[in-house]
């Protein structure tokens, strides 16, 4: 006889709990606590942090805070809007949309964190707390309330969605539990131009958060400032803001887009010392060439290791073909004839090393771009005349490669304008500009079309890809050779900007971008796949080493170690894509709908899905997915 | 075509060092699909711990004293680093998506290369490395250096070892069981884990001979001497056929083999006049990897990976 | 008496996927117990978590007296529980012989080892005549042999097969019941998974038919043969 099992009904869901903080307080008191914090920390920003000016920003003055106070300042001054905000306080209630307490916490770590760090960097530097003022000591105690508060404030989201959350679980648990914050509430439609003003202010004030990056003057003031940012920007997407701005942004496509362009124009105007704008151009030749390999890395998922060769390749033919007196070649193109000659150089060399390779594994594709990186170098330096025929002129490279002059418009020239300065740097920025839409269109262009699908397929699974249909072999020749193209796109522009190429600058590896493995780092870094990811990561990977001078000779090193802690905890990278967190971490697949509800258990038995049961996989171990 | 004995006799003694570190990118790939990036930094470290323990012995100790002693700490340090990097960067990554070890080697050769920059003493610039002293083997139609004899008698040796090992131990079949089906391996009752340490410990050691070999060949010991030989000696396991240990030291053989000759002889042929010489040398890996890729993808000998649907 | 092995409340979970959702089930020494269902029923979900490979969500498993939650899959091996997986996944470029003795992986009695491949060449005479032939040259009937010969060689206490006789013909399959058979005689103690439902329950002590994660019907195998709704389902009546 037989006996069956119905399918048993799941217990009623309790009602939502109450869920605490990470630490035990009652939410008025944490509110309390964390206010009275950020107050202090506030108040103690105008008074001096120490006797001395050798530590620079001059924190020495009452009423008027500088350097690193400045930075506290901004943290607590954000700190209590969004305690107010979240405490109902009308007119401020459009600041978190999302969670409340999920920013707080971040913010107060911020700064905290900015604050702290300056108290130790005044120690360290200064030698010892003697020399820090009161106000250092009231800053830091009241930014150490305010995190404390902020810690006790109860968590946004219901408890047990996803663990234990209560007042029962380890501290950890809670804690990352108060950092889990909701989908922000729709926003009220505003009119047209209303929204046209929000989007240009977001970006205004984007703009100025990357200047001020930029123009910080002195390594600790660099470190505070990514601490704050670091702290910040994940608040405010916990907070919600980002998502309404994307929201705003999609609805307003073109707009934003010029919005974005005209921010980026306006950074040069915005300086008044020149040596921000040249190297602000620098990280924008990185941060595109860095786009392109984003192409390639992040689209399609094929690792090069060599990419910088490719902006070697398009540098190189610019330079030959640029009327330099070192070039070997005696001719002289116009630039635009220059540019193709530069882009088609690098597609060749693109196709020729991609259509054997990318038939076999993707681990071959690592070690023949790896190798070929190399061979640029070496042969860029070879063909010197002695050790091969005379064409780069070898390790001193084509200087004196002189500036562009397009319709009379001479870029190495300060042109002045309106009262205003159009230097070098600022010229060649905006060239640079021009050519980073032009890739950041063809990369939006490209991963919304047919092709980009078919990358996400290839990248996923190529064997399936393939039984649809999709051949593997001739997307993924596209996208090495697209990738290629705009690197040698980015690399015309690059000789002209610098004036002066050789071997050197086209390495695997070292101290100073553009080289490949800093490509790679700032792709990753910054998020695969992504616009932003890309940029942001770019203008790090650049300005850390050259803003934390202290680190001197450790820079590589700590880069290394950098890399694999990246890969271990975050390897989604800054400015994540959704699909890639997924992709890493297993978080489940959210928008598939519960397996319950799929099959109808009839009487044939038939049209059961569920989970993965067919023939399996042998190299999965654990319940995860077989490799990517 | 002169000495050509000369320049076959070093191309493959060059080949048989190139072989060796080949053996352990090819044993790691075979089994994890991993290409362990920072091997060749564990071939430098391994050079590296050879020189410390020549530097820690009395000074005046003849070379061919102190190479067991160096054998052995040079060995120690290679497989301590590739066991730690396995252990601590590689492991925890296993399952996910094959970028992340990717990165994460690439992460940990420029860490390791830096290491060794920035905090053995004076290794900013190349250090010299003991030498076998007296006047070169004359064998007839070609000579050899005293420091070759160690390579010529020690890749031979490790490839019989090594052979047997494979296919008669236990451990052995355990390797090969786990490289072709690690899964099912486990269900023999077989440790994978254990097994894979095992593997990157051999290619570690190897790797630690190799550059014994090197700095006694070439006088000298630099940090960045694993960058390049790691590039050719994968290129040389490619070429061999990947995951196959006969082809990683055939595929030496080979490299080493076109390195010489190219070297010595392209300017022979017209048209290559300019293309001779130690400027070129690095190129003709390349060029090796090119046409291997494009005429016999799977190697001389034949890939031997797990079947992954 | 407790059961060799008993399986309580076992959920598994690919990501956040449940394909095993809570299935409590046990095997008698000495006997024959099948799961049987069709395809993402989660049969195979279920033997590799019984022999380690994957780690439940929940549940508890206990063999031999002995709790398996957290054991990794060669310490099952060591502790008697053998699995022959779906597939077979013979090692392609061992020999028959080679393959055999990685059976025996973690066994030291050589004398024993050798006793057994011979019996394992008795019972399946065509792996004895091939026996220096690279496995993957053999048929999908004769890999099935040989990766069941290979199991038996850890003389197991409890043997999973998975789905033995998927891709055979006939007539293999016939061979392969017929080896269960003797095995069973012989005392083995089997857990036996299969989507040839008709085979398996005539075989069987007991059987479970699993539905998308779940156990829903449960039986001796002579009843769950003549089950109205178990032969509308699954043995093509109509």
């Amino acid at each position: 006889m037989t006996t069956t099992h119905p399918t048993a009904t799941a217990p009623a869901r309790p009602g939502p709990a109450p869920t605490p903080g990470t630490l035990p307080l009652p939410a008025g008191t944490a509110r309390a606590v964390t206010t009275a914090g950020a107050v202090l920390t506030l108040a103690a920003t105008f008074l001096p942090w120490t006797w001395t000016r050798a530590f620079p920003g001059n924190l020495t003055v009452t009423g008027y805070p500088g350097g690193l106070q400045v930075l506290t300042l901004t943290g607590a001054l954000l700190v209590l809007l969004f305690l107010a905000s979240g405490h109902g306080v009308r007119g401020l209630r459009w600041l978190t949309p999302g969670g409340t307490t999920a920013p707080l916490v971040l913010l107060t770590a911020g700064t905290f964190a900015t604050t702290w760090y300056a108290a130790g960097a005044i120690s360290v530097t200064l030698g010892g707390v003697v020399n820090l003022e009161p106000g250092a000591w009231i800053a830091t105690a009241g930014s150490l309330l305010a995190l404390a508060g902020a810690l006790g404030l109860p968590a946004d989201t219901p408890a047990g969605t996803d663990g234990p959350s209560g007042t029962g679980a380890p501290a950890i648990q809670r804690l990352r539990h108060s950092l889990q914050a909701p989908a922000p509430r729709p926003a009220r439609a505003l009119p047209d131009w209303a929204e046209i003003l929000l989007i240009a202010g977001a970006f205004a004030v984007v703009l100025y958060v990357f200047t001020y990056g930029i123009a910080t003057e002195y390594g600790e003031l660099f470190v505070g400032f990514l601490l704050l940012t670091g702290c910040a920007a994940p608040a405010l997407a916990k907070a919600g803001l980002i998502r309404r701005v994307s929201r705003l942004t999609a609805r307003h496509r073109n707009v934003s887009i010029a919005a974005a362009f005209v921010a980026a124009a306006a950074f040069p105007f915005l300086q008044s010392d020149n040596q921000f704008t040249s190297i602000a151009a620098n990280i924008l030749i990185f941060a595109t060439v860095a786009l392109g390999l984003n192409v390639v890395v992040g689209l399609a998922g094929l690792l090069d290791l060599g990419y910088v060769a490719f902006l070697g390749v398009g540098a190189y033919t610019a330079a030959l073909v640029s009327g330099s007196p070192y070039s070997s070649v005696g001719l002289k193109f116009p630039f635009w004839a220059a540019v193709l000659t530069g882009a088609l150089a690098s597609l060749i060399f693109g196709v020729l090393i991609g259509a054997p390779t990318l038939r076999l594994r993707g681990d071959y594709l690592a070690i023949v771009t790896l190798g070929f990186g190399e061979i640029f170098r070496i042969g860029m330096q070879n063909l010197d005349g002695i050790s091969g025929p005379a064409v780069t002129n070898g390790s001193t490279g084509i200087p004196q490669i002189p500036d562009l002059e397009i319709l009379g418009f001479n870029f190495g020239e300060t042109h002045s304008f309106l009262g205003f300065d159009f230097t070098r740097s600022a010229n060649y920025f905006w060239l640079m500009l021009f050519f980073t839409v032009i890739v950041v269109s063809v990369f939006r262009r490209s991963d919304s079309s047919r092709i980009g699908r078919a990358w996400v397929a290839i990248r996923e699974d190529e064997t399936a890809a393939r039984a649809m249909g999709i051949n593997a072999f001739r997307f993924k020749l596209i996208a090495f050779a697209l990738g290629a193209t705009l690197a040698g796109l980015a690399g015309t522009v690059q000789a002209h900007a610098v004036s002066s190429i050789d071997p050197e600058q086209y390495k695997f590896v070292e101290a100073v971008p553009p080289n490949s493995a800093f490509l790679l780092a700032a792709v990753i870094l910054g998020g695969m796949g992504t616009v932003g990811g890309p940029l942001i990561g770019a203008a790090l990977l650049f300005l850390i080493p050259a803003k934390l001078q202290f680190i001197g000779e450790y820079q590589l090193l700590l880069f290394g170690v950098a890399l694999v802690l990246l890969m271990r905890f975050r390897p989604e990278g800054l400015v994540a894509d959704r699909r890639k967190q997924l992709e890493f971490h297993e978080t489940g697949q959210l928008d598939v709908p519960d397996a319950k509800a799929l099959a109808p258990v009839d009487g044939n038995g038939n049209g059961t899905t569920g989970g993965p049961d067919g023939p399996n996989d042998p190299g999965t171990t654990g319940p995860g997915k077989a490799e990517g | 075509m002169h000495d050509l004995p000369q320049q076959l006799a070093n191309g493959l003694i060059l080949g048989a060092m190139y072989g060796l570190i080949a053996i352990g990118y090819t044993m790691v790939y075979g089994i994890v699909q991993l290409i362990n990036f920072a091997h060749g930094e564990i071939f430098m470290i391994g050079g590296f711990g050879a020189l410390t323990a020549w530097l820690l012995l009395p000074s005046g100790t003849s070379i061919a004293l102190a190479l067991p002693l160096m054998l052995l700490l040079g060995m120690a340090c290679s497989v301590l680093v590739g066991m730690g990097a396995e252990r601590f960067a590689y492991r925890p990554l296993r399952g996910g998506p094959r970028l992340a070890p990717l990165i994460t080697a690439i992460g940990l050769s420029i860490a390791l290369q830096q290491a060794i920059w920035a905090f053995y003493p004076d290794a900013k610039k190349a250090r010299p490395f003991p030498q076998f002293g007296g006047d070169p083997i004359d064998l007839g139609a070609f000579s050899i250096q005293r420091g070759e004899l160690f390579l010529i008698t020690a890749a031979p040796l490790c490839m019989i070892v090594l052979a047997l090992f494979v296919s008669k131990s236990r451990t052995g079949r355990a390797m090969q069981a786990t490289s072709q089906d690690p899964d099912t391996a486990k269900l023999m009752g077989i440790n994978t884990d254990r097994i894979i340490v095992t593997a990157f410990a051999i290619g570690a050691a190897f790797a630690a001979i190799a550059a014994i070999a090197h700095g006694l060949k070439y006088g000298q010991v630099d940090f960045k001497m694993g960058f390049i030989a790691g590039l050719k000696a994968f290129t040389a396991a490619v070429l061999g056929g990947i995951g196959n240990i006969y082809g990683a030291m055939i595929g030496g053989l080979v490299l080493g083999f076109t390195e010489a000759m190219a070297t010595a002889y392209i300017e022979y042929i017209p048209g290559m006049e300019l293309f001779g010489g130690g400027a070129w040398k690095d190129v003709w890996a390349f060029v090796l990897l090119i046409l291997v890729l494009l005429l016999r993808p799977q190697g001389l000998l034949g890939e031997r990976v797990t079947d992954r649907a | 008496m407790t059961a060799l092995l008993e399986v309580e409340n076992l959920r598994v979970a690919y990501g956040k996927i449940e394909a095993v959702k809570g299935i409590s089930f046990s095997v008698e020494a000495g006997q024959v117990v099948t799961l049987i269902g069709t395809n993402g029923a989660g049969k195979t979900t279920t033997l590799r978590t019984l022999s380690g490979l994957l780690k439940p969500l929940g549940g508890t498993v206990v063999f031999d007296g002995r709790k398996l939650n957290g054991v990794p899959a060669h310490k099952i091996v060591e502790l008697g529980l053998a699995h022959s997986p779906e597939g077979r996944h013979i090692f392609p470029r061992l020999t028959i012989a080679e393959n055999l003795q990685l059976g025996a992986f973690l066994r030291k009695d050589n004398a024993g080892i050798a006793q057994d491949i011979e019996r394992a060449y008795e019972r399946f005479p065509i792996l004895g005549e091939r026996r220096k032939q690279p496995a993957g040259t053999l048929s999908g009937g004769e890999q099935q042999m040989l990766a069941m010969g290979r199991a038996l060689m850890s003389r197991p206490k409890l043997l999973m097969l998975d789905e033995p006789s998927m891709g055979l013909s006939p007539i293999m399959m016939q061979k392969i019941m017929e080896t269960i058979g003797e095995l069973r005689a012989q005392g083995t103690t089997i857990l036996l998974v299969e989507q040839n439902a008709q085979a398996a329950l005539s075989l069987a002590d007991h059987g479970h038919v699993m539905e998308i994660g779940k156990i829903v019907l449960s039986g001796t195998g002579q009843d769950l043969l003549h089950d109205e709704s178990v032969r509308k389902a699954y043995l093509g009546e109509d």
